[in-house]
């Protein structure tokens, strides 16, 4: 382990990620806060920062819980919007081949949707597989930190705003932030529309399946959405 | 079941899950390639989830009740913090006029 540990590459990567920063704090404060409005104690709510380190999937887990969905539902739910983190894990995989499975188990664990974009190229473009481990560990342990503290100030603001001031209304906010920028082909906003008739059509259903089932349908309409486009193409 | 229970049980569940898809390319399947499928699938998520995500918590006013007239004021919230995503890609601004419209809208209400 010791003999793969680059200090001022560490610290490199922790300094090159700093930019990325602005962008987690407030989704970090929004899934604090989400946690407290859906009923997860103080520290369940900063465990789930730390231990799942996912926005997404602690923001569905949250608004599935407060809807009164079953365990094996959030649970489900849960891995499909986790799929992302294979598809980064597929990419980065060639490269850190080569690192003990010590190494390769610890970067897993903080493969985010931030320090897979912030470090990809750095492994594109260098063959310094030492560094470019220590650059990578580096960027991920400083998201890692901040996201804990985004967290809380949420929890704290979770606790302390009244009720009557929507605040969990911030969650749906945050992530019409991150959608728009998406939609910017026609497969995408295909799979935005039947995700969103799927998912209101769908709402009866019972153990609160539609946010999956919806989701799903999604999907299969951009599959299929991208084959059409490739024959007209 | 206690719901802190639920909750305690649920984070360490989704944790392995999170995990799992991490390491999956990196350590378990090292020597694989990712079916073809697979990966096309693998575009769509966020948008598709994100989306499922969203939607539900805009449109329905209270659980059931479904509301896409000017009356639901997080309808109204929602489509003007997209208008400002679209406009500024600023998470910390589009969440500001989010909440300015959906409490004007509230007090305006009554």
């Amino acid at each position: 382990m010791r003999a793969h540990f680059s200090r001022p590459a560490f610290f490199e990567g922790a300094r090159d990620i700093a930019p990325m920063l602005i962008g987690i704090v407030p989704f970090g404060i929004v899934c604090g806060i989400g946690a407290i409005t859906a009923g997860a104690s103080p520290l369940a709510a900063l465990a789930m920062s730390m231990i799942m380190f996912s926005g997404a999937a602690q923001i569905i887990a949250v608004q599935l819980l407060a809807a009164g969905a079953p365990f094996a539902v959030i649970l489900l739910s849960c891995l499909v919007v986790s799929l992302r983190l294979v598809m980064y894990s597929a990419a980065m995989a060639p490269y850190l081949r080569p690192l003990d499975h010590r190494w390769r188990a610890l970067l897993s664990f903080v493969l985010t949707d931030q320090a897979f974009a912030g470090t990809l190229q750095r492994f594109q473009t260098s063959d310094d597989l030492r560094a470019n481990a220590s650059y990578f560990l580096g960027s991920g342990a400083l998201l890692w930190v901040i996201w804990q503290f985004a967290t809380l100030a949420g929890i704290l603001a979770g606790q302390v705003i009244p009720a009557s001031w929507q605040l969990e209304f911030v969650v749906p906010l945050c992530f019409i932030a991150v959608l728009v920028p998406l939609l910017r082909d026609r497969v995408s906003i295909l799979v935005f529309t039947v995700t969103t008739i799927a998912v209101i059509a769908l709402d009866a259903i019972p153990l609160r399946l539609s946010m999956l089932c919806g989701g799903l349908l999604g999907i299969a309409a951009g599959v299929l959405g991208d084959k059409g486009a490739g024959k007209r193409g | 079941m206690d719901k802190e229970l639920t909750i305690w049980l649920l984070i360490f569940a989704v944790g392995a899950v999170t995990y799992t898809a991490r390491v999956s390319f990196i350590a378990l399947f090292a020597r694989r390639e990712m079916p073809p499928l697979l990966a096309r699938a693998l575009k769509h998520v966020p948008v598709a989830m994100v989306t499922a995500i969203v939607v539900p918590a805009v449109v329905f006013m209270t659980p059931g009740e479904l509301r896409l007239d000017p009356g639901n004021a997080k309808l109204i919230a929602a489509l003007v913090g997209g208008a400002v995503a679209w406009w500024r890609q600023s998470a910390v601004l589009t969440i500001a006029v989010g909440m300015i419209v959906l409490w004007s809208l509230r007090y305006a209400i009554g």
